[in-house]
């Protein structure tokens, strides 16, 4: 019998991906030994908190957890407040915070808006982080979509230069209603991985590296996901149906063939 | 949530032709071997195949039939008035079985006998990928159920297209909803669910005018949806997130990280 585990993961790679988070509950209370695992791998729409210090907005996700606490990028403390929440070393909450500066700037740049957070943490041979943005359309458009970017990343320490390893989700929700189209919703999550092996001169050369695994990463998903979304997808629909009648289709490729067999006999 | 009602929200959630494979996760997740775990889910997999009109062939046809609430004659027996015969139905094994004969009568039998032939033509110039169509006695007329299926599970995807209408003689009207399902799962979950009621006036109630109605309520509908593709691109995808910043320029990351690096972000910051 297959792996508990991988059987749950199958199960939402094929379950409506816009109920995610109502079928992920529902995995863990009908397997609750699997919280943790499925909690850890499996990515959600992310949550906006605002924190009491700075009065910003920041993304809540599993790595920022310590129990029901979530730790703020910009005070680095958590909410609910905790005595002993899990911080990153002095030197990777530097980078941290250099970090949620550059991105801010990237998510300006890109995103005209939106919430982005960075959160690293200390591994024995480097450290690793996620990069977290999300953006909503305006609500009072009928043709609305929310993007969620998730990208974790380890970054390993080798003689002058570091191994990245990133894996990054893209979560895309969109909806479209009107009379004329009813109800329209498509939504769902792509995820893509990369290794790569970069200089490295000082703290700041992995804040440059793994901005652009980032950035380079985001735009091989955008286009990917406009692609399948509005390409695939729509393929799809008119294979199901055509909007123009069979035998004219047939009579078509049928000239169309004899056309390109009398160019051949040429 | 109990775990009969929880498998039951997931098998409702199914994609086209990936039932087996969600009852299967659900049977490995809850311990149980196959026989188990079909009889667990059965009354939720009965309720998923008439909701999105599974088709069998019947021994022996080479027409694919529909299975729906329209048609059902309980007892898990259910209807095709094209053959005029009526089978039994195991939803588990999606066979059917113990074909008789069940001839269409009452008040709409020669209406359904002529819709059977018009709207027959439409499927079959419209449908190109596993075609079936009914037309059974309603409640209030006559149904009219169309479906068409394409399943790609080596190109990691599948999809469904359902039309259901209800043809009322006294009011002249055929009401009801055109449903896409289409699915993606190639390095991913992309799922594309859509539902249009349909509402029309009929001027005229000959079987043909009804199909025509049909035809053209259809490709309206198509041509909406491949124009709401579009828009949903130009509009709301584009307003997420933009392909370059304005500049058309990649940013600078060392300038970004250079000029903020070791700077103190407490406070006064923000930009």
């Amino acid at each position: 019998m297959a792996d508990p585990f991988d059987s749950a993961l199958d199960l939402l790679r094929r379950l409506n991906p816009k109920h995610i988070t109502k079928n992920l509950n529902a995995l863990i209370g009908l397997v609750p030994d699997l919280t943790e695992d499925l909690l850890s791998s499996v990515d959600q729409p992310l949550q906006i908190s605002k924190c009491k210090r700075s009065g910003r907005e920041y993304l809540l996700c599993d790595y920022n957890r310590d129990g029901d606490s979530y730790r703020s990028p910009w005070s680095n403390e958590f909410d609910p407040p905790l005595s002993d929440g899990t911080v990153p070393s002095e030197k990777v909450r530097k980078m941290e915070v250099a970090a949620n500066q550059a991105f801010d700037v990237y998510r300006e740049l890109y995103y005209e808006g939106g919430v982005s957070s960075v959160y690293f943490w200390n591994l024995d041979d480097g450290f690793a982080g996620v990069v977290l943005l999300k953006k909503s359309s305006a609500a009072t458009s009928k043709n609305t979509g929310t993007w969620d970017s998730i990208h974790v990343f380890e970054a390993l320490d080798r003689p002058r230069q570091a191994h990245y390893k990133l894996t990054s989700t893209v979560i895309l929700n969109m909806e479209n209603t009107s009379d004329a189209i009813g109800t329209m919703d498509l939504s769902g999550n792509m995820t893509r991985q990369i290794e790569a092996d970069l200089p490295v001169e000082d703290d700041n050369s992995h804040i440059v590296n793994i901005g652009r695994l980032v950035e380079d990463m985001e735009l091989k998903m955008r286009n990917l996901l406009q692609e399948v979304y509005f390409g695939k997808a729509k393929d799809v629909v008119n294979d199901l149906r055509s909007v123009n009648s069979l035998t004219e289709v047939n009579r078509e490729r049928a000239a169309h063939s004899d056309v390109m067999s009398a160019m051949l006999r040429r | 949530m109990s775990a009969n009602s929880t498998a039951a929200s997931f098998i409702e959630n199914a994609p086209p032709g990936e039932l087996a494979e969600v009852i299967n996760d659900i049977g490995s997740l809850l311990d149980l071997d196959k026989l188990s775990i079909q009889e667990k889910v059965a009354p939720a997999v009965e309720k998923y195949n008439k909701e999105q009109f599974v088709t069998t062939k019947l021994p022996g046809g080479s027409d694919l039939v529909i299975v729906s609430s329209y048609n059902d004659l309980g007892d898990g027996r259910f209807f095709d008035s094209e053959s005029s015969s009526s089978f039994a139905y195991d939803h588990s094994a999606q066979k059917a079985s113990d074909v008789q004969s069940h001839p269409i009568e009452g008040e709409h039998a020669s209406t359904i006998k002529s819709l059977l032939r018009d709207v027959g033509n439409h499927v079959k110039e419209h449908f190109p990928s596993l075609p079936a169509y009914g037309v059974y006695p309603a409640d209030d007329g006559i149904a009219i159920l169309i479906v068409g299926n394409k399943y790609s599970p080596s190109n990691y995807w599948n999809g469904r297209w359902r039309s259901t209408y209800i043809y009322n003689p006294s009011a002249s009207t055929l009401t009801g909803a055109i449903a896409v399902d289409v699915h993606y799962y190639e390095d991913g979950n992309v799922r594309l669910v859509t539902e249009k009621k349909v509402n029309e006036n009929l001027r005229s109630s000959t079987a043909s005018a009804i199909a025509t109605t049909i035809g053209n309520v259809e490709k309206k509908y198509q041509e909406e949806l491949n124009r709401a593709f579009g828009a949903l691109s130009e509009g709301a995808f584009k307003s997420l997130r933009r392909q370059l910043p304005v500049t058309r320029q990649k940013m600078d990351w060392q300038k970004a990280s250079a000029y903020k690096i070791g700077q103190d972000i407490g406070g006064g910051s923000r930009r």
